[in-house]
This record gives C-alpha cells, structure tokens and sequence, in this order.
C-alpha cells in the first residue's frame, strides 16, 4: 500500500464470493482484484448474474467475502464483527438502490434523516442537516410529503440525499436509474455527476451502456471476473453549466408531475 | 453505541399508531391479564387487611388455636378431601380449653362451636344463619358491642341466646329481639341480648357475628351427642409481650393433650390473617391462574402480532441495516414497541382492574380494596416481564435478517 502517494479509497485483494455448497456451489466472485481512488465516478458493466451487485454488496459491507482482502480507507474490514461493519455502514457508506428504497411510514426529511440516527445524533441537528441536504437537491418543498406523493425521479433524488446525508467515503447506487424513465434517469445522472464533482466517489452498477459517458471509469465484469476496464476521460455532460442541469430538472418536473400515477404504474 | 431510546420510542409509537386496532387488540389481551391480577391481589389484600386490622384494634395481644397442623390448609386437594372442614370433625377439646386457662398470663379464653342446621321462628328461617356456641368470656377476646340486652353469662338459663343484628332483621322484622323466641335443633330459646352491626363477615373467628345465634357451650354440646367440637379457641394475653410465651406454651401443654400428635395449630400476630377457610385459597388459586392463561394468551398475541410487524416490515429493516443500523438497534426497535404494548396494558389493566374491584367490593362485599405499592410494582413488573418475554425473539429475528434477503423483498 506504501507504494501509492495517496491511499486508494477502496482496495480489493483477490476477492471471492461463492453461493451454494458442494455440486451446487457456484462462484460469484472469482478473485477480483480492484483498487478505486478517491474522487473515481465508477461505472460497473455486464451481463446479469456477473457478480456486480454482489461485488457492490461487498463494498457496502452488507455482504461478506469468502476469500481475499477488503481494505476500506486502508484498513482491513474482513475480520469485523456485524457490530463494527454497521458502524462503518453508518459513517463511510451511502447507498442508493434501484427500487429507491425510501421507508414509506417516514416523511421525506425523516428518511433522509434516517442514517444520522445510527450516527446518536440529537433530533434537531438530524433534521437540520437533512433539511439542508434536500436543500442542495432542490427539494425543500418537498420535506413533508409522504414518498408515496413523490414522482419517480424525485423519490430517488430523495434517496440520494439520504446516500449522503452523512458524508460517506464512498457511495455505492445499484441501478439508480433502472425503475425511471429516460428523462428522469438523466436528471439523476447529472445529480450523480454532480455529486461527483464536488469531491465524492461513486460506484455505480448499471445495465445501461448511455449512462458509462458520466462515469470517469468503466469496468466491465464477465462471470465474476473483471473483463475490461478504462478510464474515461471526463465526459462532456459533466462539464455542462450548472444553470442548464436546473432547467432540465424543473422542465422534466413540469411534465412528470401531472401523470405521476400512470408513470408509476408504468415504472413499478 | 447509543441506545437511542427517545428515537426508538417515538420510532415504536409512531408503528404502532399506524396500525391502532391491531395494537388496540393486542394491548386488550395484556390488559386482562393485568386487570385479574389486580382484581386477585387487591381484594385479597384487602381481605387479609381487614383482619390484621382486628388483631391490631385488640393490641395484638390475641392467639388463637386451630385444629389441623398448619401446612395442612394451604393445599387445595384438600377441598375434596371428605375431612377438609374444619367443624365436620375437631381435635379441640374442653380439656384444652381448660389447659389454656391455666396458662401464666392468659386473660380470657373462649372457645367457638359452630354448629349446622337451621334457625326459625313463626315459620322464618333465613339463610346464611350460623350458630355458635361459645362460652361468656367470648366478649373479652373478640370485641362484641351489645346494642339491646346482655350477653350470656354463667348464670343465665341454658336455653338462652344472643343474636346478631341482621337474624333480629330476618327472623323477627326488627333490632329489638329482647325476649322474642327461635327454635333449633328442636329446642326453643330465648332472645336476652342483640348484638350491635359489625358489618365485617370477614374476621379471624370466621363468623359472621351479624348472622349468628350464639348459645352457651352446653346447649351447643347437647346437638353434638355431648361432646365439644371446638374449632377454634381465642386466647387473649394480659399484655402484648407475654403472647409469644403463652403461645409456646399453649403448644406444649395441648401436645401433652394431645397425645404427642400435632392435630392442632396455635396461631398469632399475621399469621392470624391467614384464612382457615380452604375455599379462599382454591379461589385465590383458581383466578391466578385464570389470570396467568389470560397473561399467557396476552403475550402470545404481543409475539404474534410482532412477528406480523417484522415480516411486513422485512424490507425496512433491511434499509435500516443497509444506512448503518446495527443488530442491537433493530433488537432494541422491535423490543421497545413490543414494551410499549405491554406496559401501556399493564397500565390500563391495572386501572380496570382496581375499577372492577371497587365494583365488586361496593356490590358484594363489605371491604374495600387494598392499594399499595406492591401490587403496583407487580402488574408493573408482570407487564415489563410480559412485553420482554414475548418480545424477544421477534425482535431478534428482526435483527438477524440478512439485509441482502431483506432489500430483495417486496411487498
């Protein structure tokens, strides 16, 4: 680890996962070796069933590896109790999911203030920092509406508040944009993109090849091995004015918002 | 780790509002539970007051003599057993009630006969009348206030007696019974005294004075082929401190009496409380465990519906655990609303509760509950007991979901 001037975020040592026992024993993960570096947008590629939500799972310490080395921002999470890997959940990882994943008998800035509970924070400073957080993605008017009352975009945009209400190392989205339709899926992209320039990494899986011109490196897995990867150079998107990313987010709200229901139903 | 109680109160409240009418349900099923347990421990405490209370009135300087042995009365099988009571068949005799006498520091000795069968006049004879036959010195033992006329003493005729004020009311319509005639047993005697109302059916003598005819010895020797079944005998001390020599005392000379055989039990101080009527105790155990099962099938219903509540919100525990909620958070979660169903049961049960024993004190009883704080921290720690039993492994199934498994669920 010495050799590199700056510690990677995130370095995995031969890392195997396997499912099953004796003849139905299948693995998932075949020695992956992969270093991410602070500040990486990282889009994770390939066919179903390679390993890639595992290998996320893994990331998020939701998942245990088999074999090999896990080092978090440089220390070793293999050997951890459950007690410590959800300390490290709590403190180092954001998650957002496919499904958006919000608690729906919480109100919007209940969910997003959700991880700092698990941090024993006062319920005053939660609320402040989540009504800040939805602040930054323009939801402050949202804060108490049920998830329920938001459109599809919106809730995930919730969930990425949430993803870094509590200022992770790393932020891991397992197809953000897979239960959203085109336009809503480039407004969150541009959400990640933003994101990711103002200093977080981010890993995300996805399926879909439009999305990897955000990343700022692409890996592509075969069964449980990485195939390719390349590092992008930044893509064209990213550096587009900030003023523009507004306007296509509120003009994809004008339209969103009348047919919520039947686009719900679509995308469910 | 923070427990973080304050959240996961609100975070319990919050769940279990969103679903009244099952947690009303459920909350019901402790509630009745509790509800018996205090109607059990309220009434009997106040029961047993009651007597302690006659004991201190007199300065505690009172013992009394029972026949059986002491741990013979507290099992219940004994109520079906063909000997249980007491005056069906007496180890006491007059010979006891003589030895007693001639014990240092005894004031008074007074023998109690209870005797069955009926009392009538002009063709009246109500129920629930008992007779008694005792001796004159009954009164300076147990306090019995004359309202009309005189107790029977050693010079007045044999077929006289002293009735209590509610046999005046039935047999002859009215409290002034002086010189007014009853029939038992086929003979006739003589009114000479009423007594005043003591209204407390619940006393160490285990008569109700208000309901009784109380004869003199030898009439109540004459219904019983001529021997005295005594079943209890009061013994009152010149003073406080000499009972507990009087007492052993009592116990060596009528073990001489006796034989050797301990067929007879000397008693004082609480112990006098403690009720010789065996039925009280069948009672008393019929309705704790009436109360238990009731508890049982609470609890039941608390793990029942929690385990309903960890299955619905498998997903939400997965999300908790994936935004860094631990094991003993979720744990704890589940616990606390678990808790709080049972606590806010035990809570209104025990308010139920006490509201039905005042029901039932005021309706058919002539003592009120008692309130104290054991009974308080019983249902208190009952209902705690409850809600962690039964919550337990819910909430530690709800810990130990995977969150992978979790997250994949939908519903």
């Amino acid at each position: 680890m010495a050799t590199t001037p700056t510690t990677p975020v995130i370095a995995l040592k031969s890392l195997t996962k396997r499912y099953g026992i004796g003849d139905a024993q299948h693995t998932v993960l075949d020695g992956v070796d992969l270093t991410i570096d602070r500040g990486e947008f990282i889009a994770i590629m390939g066919p179903s069933g390679c390993g890639k939500t595992t290998l996320l799972n893994i990331l998020g310490l939701l998942d245990r590896a088999d074999d090999g080395d896990y080092f978090l921002d440089d220390k070793s999470v293999d050997t951890l109790s459950s007690a410590r890997r959800a300390h490290i959940r709590s403190n180092q990882v954001g998650f957002v999911f496919q499904n958006f994943n919000l608690v729906p008998r919480l109100n919007v800035i209940e969910n997003v203030a959700l991880p700092l509970t698990y941090k024993g924070m006062h319920k005053t400073k939660r609320l402040k920092l989540a009504s800040k957080m939805l602040g930054i993605f323009h939801l402050s008017e949202r804060e108490y509406y049920m998830p329920w009352q938001l459109s599809g975009g919106q809730t995930q945009r919730v969930a990425i508040a949430r993803a870094l209400v509590n200022d992770p190392s790393i932020v891991l989205a397992d197809e953000p944009t897979g239960n959203l339709d085109s336009r809503s899926s480039h407004v969150i992209m541009e959400e990640l993109a933003d994101i990711h320039r103002r200093g977080n990494t981010i890993i995300m899986v996805t399926h879909n090849p439009d999305l990897t011109t955000y990343a700022s490196r692409v890996i592509r897995m075969i069964d449980g091995r990485i195939d390719s990867d390349t590092k992008t150079p930044r893509a064209k998107k990213v550096t587009a004015p900030k003023r523009r990313l507004d306007e296509t987010r509120k003009k994809v709200e004008k339209k969103s918002r009348k047919p919520t229901k039947s686009k719900k139903g679509k995308s469910a | 780790m923070p427990l973080l109680v304050s959240n996961h109160l609100a975070n319990a409240f919050e769940s279990l509002r969103g679903n009244r009418l099952r947690t009303g349900l459920t909350v019901l099923g402790v509630t009745i539970g509790i509800a018996s347990i205090t109607v059990i421990l309220s009434l009997s405490g106040g029961a047993t007051k009651i007597i302690t209370d006659q004991v201190d009135e007199l300065g505690g300087a009172i013992a009394v003599v029972r026949p059986g042995s002491a741990d013979r009365e507290t099992r219940i099988n004994n109520l079906t057993s063909t000997l249980a009571g007491s005056q069906v068949t007496s180890s006491l005799t007059e010979d006891d009630v003589h030895s007693i006498e001639q014990i240092d520091g005894v004031k008074a000795v007074a023998p109690v006969m209870l005797i069955g069968g009926n009392i009538s006049s002009d063709g009246k004879s109500p129920d629930g009348a008992s007779l008694v036959a005792t001796t004159p010195s009954l009164p300076e033992v147990t306090s019995l206030p004359m309202s009309d006329g005189q107790f029977i003493d050693s010079v007045t005729n044999r077929d006289t007696a002293v009735i209590g004020t509610q046999l005046s009311i039935d047999l002859y319509g009215t409290e002034q019974a002086a010189g007014r005639t009853f029939r038992t047993h086929g003979m006739s005697f003589t009114v000479i005294g009423v007594l005043k109302r003591l209204n407390n059916p619940i006393n160490y003598n285990n008569i109700d004075f208000d309901h009784a005819a109380i004869i003199s010895l030898d009439s109540g020797k004459s219904f019983n082929q001529g021997v005295a079944a005594i079943q209890q005998i009061n013994i009152k001390a010149e003073s406080t401190d000499k009972l507990a020599a009087i007492t052993k005392e009592a116990d060596k000379r009528l073990a001489a009496n006796h034989h050797g055989e301990k067929d007879f039990t000397v008693l004082s101080g609480n112990d006098l409380s403690r009720p010789s009527n065996e039925l009280f105790y069948t009672v008393a155990a019929t309705l704790t465990t009436v109360a238990a099962i009731s508890l049982l099938v609470g609890g039941i219903g608390i793990m029942n519906i929690m385990l309903v509540g960890v299955t619905e919100r498998t997903r939400e525990i997965g999300i908790r655990k994936a935004l860094g909620a631990s094991n003993a958070h979720i744990t704890w979660q589940f616990l606390i609303e678990s808790l709080a169903m049972s606590i806010a049961g035990g809570l209104l049960g025990y308010l139920l509760g006490y509201f039905f024993a005042f029901v039932i004190s005021r309706i058919f009883l002539t003592f009120d509950p008692l309130f104290n704080w054991t009974i308080v921290g019983t249902t208190f720690g009952v209902s705690l007991f409850v809600g962690l039993i039964f919550g337990l492994y819910p909430a530690i199934r709800a810990a130990r979901k995977d969150p992978i498994e979790a997250l994949r669920q939908y519903h």
